[in-house]
């Protein structure tokens, strides 16, 4: 078994807002290990951006990590680094791709120059190094004529090129870890299919772990070793890709596999979750899922259920109290 | 029917409760609420002043000619005799008059041009478009003494000639406003129902810019009245002795080494009321479109 | 190059807006009652020698409408105005009729120039730093006491603040500044603060919005995930993206500024072209007048056209149209 690069343990993240508290993250564990791509999936405000953010110390407003410890590379734990510290990992050890091409790029900086400003700032390379690495960076990432192009504004690109721009950024110095935070979901189908097909070379070319965020089953699906399910700010499930498609288990995955749309598949019938994801003020104090479960029952209000393993052989994990009933209606 | 039933009562309960909001967030801004005091009570004087003003403003008192501040004269007296203390309440009279008069033409200018600019859209736009940029390009400053010279120094004409120098922000603001209205869903579905351009105009555009509009005059008062005065100091405001702020201030640069108390009573008085209009004007800013 | 055609129309809409200016402007003192325009007012001015010696007095009277071209047709009459205006043929005015205009504004235009850009130079100098200072500290103290004086600076008018400086500097410490005329360095201190003080407002006020604005963007959140520091972070990602934004305002502080110079003059006896134009509207000198309005609106949207043309050189994205 390969090591261990990322370790996160209970943590929680909450935010002021106005008078009141809002408790995004409320115990998020899981690991990474090193080579391996980790999807979280997740509705919008399930708290899984706001979980790498939190690693990352990249909380906007006034967003707090209240307790937890993420271990990187078996040897610090990011959340008690010092601003310095974090400063030196981030961008070197660790990369990030964010959500929006279109507002993630300065829209008065040269492209090339933003790229290389990681590798400046890090001292990963001498500013001639660094240029000319930028020219290879770009052609690797797919975008023709570098040299014309480190010239350009962000403005001059479309969305597709910029989120291949930004991904150059993310591993310019060579990170062992690739955070990509919803990559696609601004993108248009085509464009997206062929992001990902850029990730997945890059990823196996440099053998780089990749946490990969998506509201997008069929992305994680596509993308992912390993995916977790969060809801309510909480781990739900967590399992091999194969288990996954093979034998989901928690009522929120289930109900989130039958309301993706398949092409070809017409007479699958397309259930969407009744609900909305709701916001907490309090820490849940019983199952996040429960208004929307279809299998739910006073115990599931009485306890939060634990995320456990399911059996021994199986990496697979769940927080669910039902796990008979589901087997049943599964079948 | 009872759906639509809760949700107009819905909808009823959130109106009342948004001007609730706004003023509950005026009224945590305390430099908002001194401003509107001081306001309150300068829209008073204004109204009473000449009841109260212990002396006319052309009463002249030779005799007692810059003399300073005693029971009789509590703010002094001017190199006439004029009492300041009354001279004070009488400007506030002359430059609420103006002030808010002008600001008057001016909106109801920029208000007109503004929305034919922008549901007629086409030449209109362009023309009206192009006029507001010019009124932008030159400060209006100049073009109103250039009126004032040609209409002349009393109330009235101060008064027009300000007004229709200033529009153009309004007219530039409510054109926005009005473009971005005329494609939201709401005016699409009073197209679609038959209203015609005028009712679209003053029953859909016009209550939904209003909060803007609110904002946009509460700073054009405290700006006209800045205008007003600086007329004077050029020696082209109200023709004494027809009192105002502009007059005494400039009067008082000439005569500040012997006579100082001509300058600090107005002076301050005039400072205190510009920055409670725009304590007013931000606090409304901040209460009508608060930005999170 | 699309900066020259930009140019070019800039300079095209500025001639026929300062035109349309000037022409009305004519037509409206032209047709004032008590305009200088007209001959009665001449004629009035000459006092009884209308009686005493009629044909002197028409003879006067004929050489001077001969000098302004008043017995030509109006339209003539405006149009050889703004011609000559537009060429810098300004003429006599009529207060110094041995005077050409000419040589009145070569020495007094510098002064207000002087005093206008360089308070505005100067704001900008003190008001940006104080601005990032109140960004970057956002709700604390600092960040309330700046907010409160720049909304201070910006509600009072030079005119307000050159009087109590005149009052503190000439009454509570007299001696120390001088407080009225212009030559020495010493004489522009007090002139400059009075300009300076809302400029200040202006631009603190400003960047303060503007860069907590930009602080708030994505990219800000991009390049801290690079690992940028905080300093190079807000420098470069920051203050950068914010002084574009920055650079509009000084349009219409510049405008501001102007007017503001009329006033500060009149108040420091300074004899720039403020008191010249103050002085010409105060005795009905048209021509002088309307020629300080025409130079000081030139000046204004002079340097309109700089800014916008260093917002499009600073900003990628604007393109420029006119």
């Amino acid at each position: 078994m390969t090591q261990e690069l990322l370790r996160v343990t209970d943590l929680k993240t909450e935010f002021q807002r106005g008078d009141e508290k809002v408790y995004t993250v409320n115990g998020v564990s899981f690991s990474l290990r090193e080579g391996e791509t980790l999807g979280i999936v997740g509705e919008s405000g399930s708290g899984k951006s706001v979980t790498v953010h939190s690693m990352l110390g990249l909380l906007q407003g006034a967003g707090k990590v209240s307790s937890g410890q993420a271990i990187f590379q078996n040897r610090v734990d990011l959340l008690q680094l010092r601003r310095k510290q974090l400063e030196d990992i981030r961008g070197r050890d660790i990369g990030v791709i964010f959500q929006d091409p279109m507002t993630s790029l300065n829209p008065t900086m040269r492209i090339g120059n933003q790229i290389m400003e990681g590798m400046l700032t890090h001292q990963y390379a001498s500013r001639k190094k660094a240029f000319e690495r930028t020219l290879d960076l770009l052609h690797e990432v797919g975008i023709p004529e570098p040299k014309a192009r480190f010239r350009n504004f962000p403005f001059e690109f479309s969305g597709g090129m910029r989120q291949r721009v930004m991904i150059a950024m993310a591993i310019a110095c060579e990170p062992q870890l690739l955070i990509a935070d919803e990559p696609t979901t601004a993108l248009d189908v085509t464009v997206q299919m062929q992001i990902l097909a850029l990730m997945q070379k890059l990823k196996q070319d440099r053998k780089m772990s990749v946490l990969m965020i998506t509201h997008d089953f069929g992305v994680a699906t596509n993308f992912c070793d390993r995916i977790l399910v969060m809801y309510g700010g909480k781990v739900m499930e967590a399992a091999s890709l194969d288990t996954f498609i093979r034998r989901p288990l928690h009522p929120y995955t289930i109900a989130l596999k039958s309301s993706i749309i398949e092409v070809g598949d017409r007479h699958k019938k397309l259930q969407a979750i009744p609900g909305m994801a709701k916001v907490w003020n309090a820490p849940p104090h019983h199952c996040p899922f429960y208004e929307r479960c279809t299998f739910a029952t006073q115990q599931c209000l009485k306890e939060v259920p634990e995320l456990t393993q399911v059996d021994d052989q199986e990496d697979h994990w769940l927080a669910c109290h039902h796990v008979e009933e589901v087997l049943k209606s599964v079948g | 029917m009872a759906v639509v039933m809760t949700n107009v009562a819905a909808t009823k309960r959130k109106k009342r409760s948004q001007w609730g909001l706004a003023f509950r967030r005026y009224r945590r801004n305390k430099l908002a609420v001194f401003g509107l005091i001081w306001v309150a009570l300068f829209l008073l004087i204004g109204v009473i002043g000449p009841y109260i003003a212990p002396y006319n403003y052309q009463t002249a008192n030779f005799l007692a000619a810059n003399s300073p501040p005693s029971l009789a004269h509590i703010f002094g007296t001017d190199n006439l005799g004029h009492d300041m203390f009354s001279e004070i309440i009488w400007s506030v009279q002359n430059a609420l008059e103006i002030a808010f008069g002008a600001t008057l033409v001016s909106f109801l200018i920029g208000i007109v041009l503004g929305m034919w600019a922008g549901l007629r859209g086409g030449l209109a736009d362009l023309i009206i478009m192009r006029l507001v940029d010019s009124m932008f390009a030159i400060p209006t400053y100049f073009l109103d003494l250039i009126l004032v010279v040609s209409f002349g120094r009393g109330m009235g004409p101060i008064l027009l000639a300000i007004g229709i120098t200033g529009w153009a922000s309004y007219a530039r603001l409510i054109r926005s406003q009005v473009l971005s209205m005329r494609n939201s869903d709401m005016v699409e579905a009073a197209r679609s129902l038959g209203a015609s351009q005028t009712q679209i105009a003053w029953r859909y555009v016009l209550p939904n810019v209003m909060n803007s509009m609110v904002v946009a005059l509460a700073f054009g008062i405290p700006g006209d009245l800045t205008v007003m005065a600086g007329l004077s100091v050029v020696g082209m405001g109200l023709r004494p002795p027809l009192p105002s702020f502009g007059n005494m201030l400039a009067q008082s640069g000439v005569n500040v080494l012997g006579y100082p108390w001509l300058m600090y009573f107005p002076a301050i008085v005039f400072a205190i009321t510009l920055l409670s209009f725009l304590f007013v004007a931000d606090g409304l800013q901040e209460a009508l479109n608060p930005k999170g | 190059m699309g900066i020259v055609r930009f140019i070019v129309k800039r300079l095209i809409s500025m001639i026929i807006t300062i035109s349309v200016v000037l022409a009305v402007s004519f037509l409206m003192m032209h047709y004032s009652p008590n305009s200088f325009f007209s001959s009665t007012t001449l004629a009035s001015g000459m006092g009884n020698l209308q009686f005493q010696d009629p044909k002197l007095y028409q003879q006067y009277i004929t050489m001077f409408e001969n000098r302004y071209g008043m017995n030509k047709p109006i339209y003539d009459q405006v149009l050889s105005y703004v011609w000559n205006s537009l060429t810098f043929n300004f003429g006599n005015s009529f207060e110094n009729p041995t005077m050409p205009i000419m040589t009145q504004l070569k020495e007094s235009l510098p002064i207000s120039i002087e005093l206008s850009l360089g308070s505005v130079i100067l704001a900008v100098i003190i008001g940006l730093p104080l601005g990032v200072l109140a960004a970057l500290y956002r709700n604390s103290w600092i960040d309330s006491l700046l907010t409160t004086f720049s909304m201070i600076g910006q509600a009072i008018p030079a005119f307000v603040f050159a009087v109590i400086l005149v009052l503190l500097f000439g009454v509570v410490w007299p001696g120390v500044v001088p407080i009225n005329g212009w030559g020495t360095f010493a004489d522009a201190i007090l002139p400059t603060i009075a300009l300076c003080v809302g400029n200040i407002g202006v631009v603190t006020r400003y960047m303060r919005g503007s860069l907590i604005e930009s602080m708030r963007q994505d990219y800000i959140r991009t390049a801290k995930a690079k690992g940028v520091p905080y300093w190079p972070l807000v420098w470069k990602h920051g203050i950068r993206n914010s002084l574009t934004a920055m650079v509009t305002v000084i349009g219409p502080t510049f405008a501001f500024t102007v007017v503001g110079t009329v006033w500060v003059e009149n108040i420091f006896s300074i004899p720039g072209l403020g008191t010249l134009m103050s002085g010409a509207f105060v005795n009905d000198d048209i021509p002088l007048a309307i020629t300080s309005v025409f130079i000081l609106s030139l000046m204004v949207m002079g340097v309109n056209l700089l800014v916008d043309l260093s917002y499009a050189l600073m900003d990628p994205r604007v393109k420029l149209e006119a």
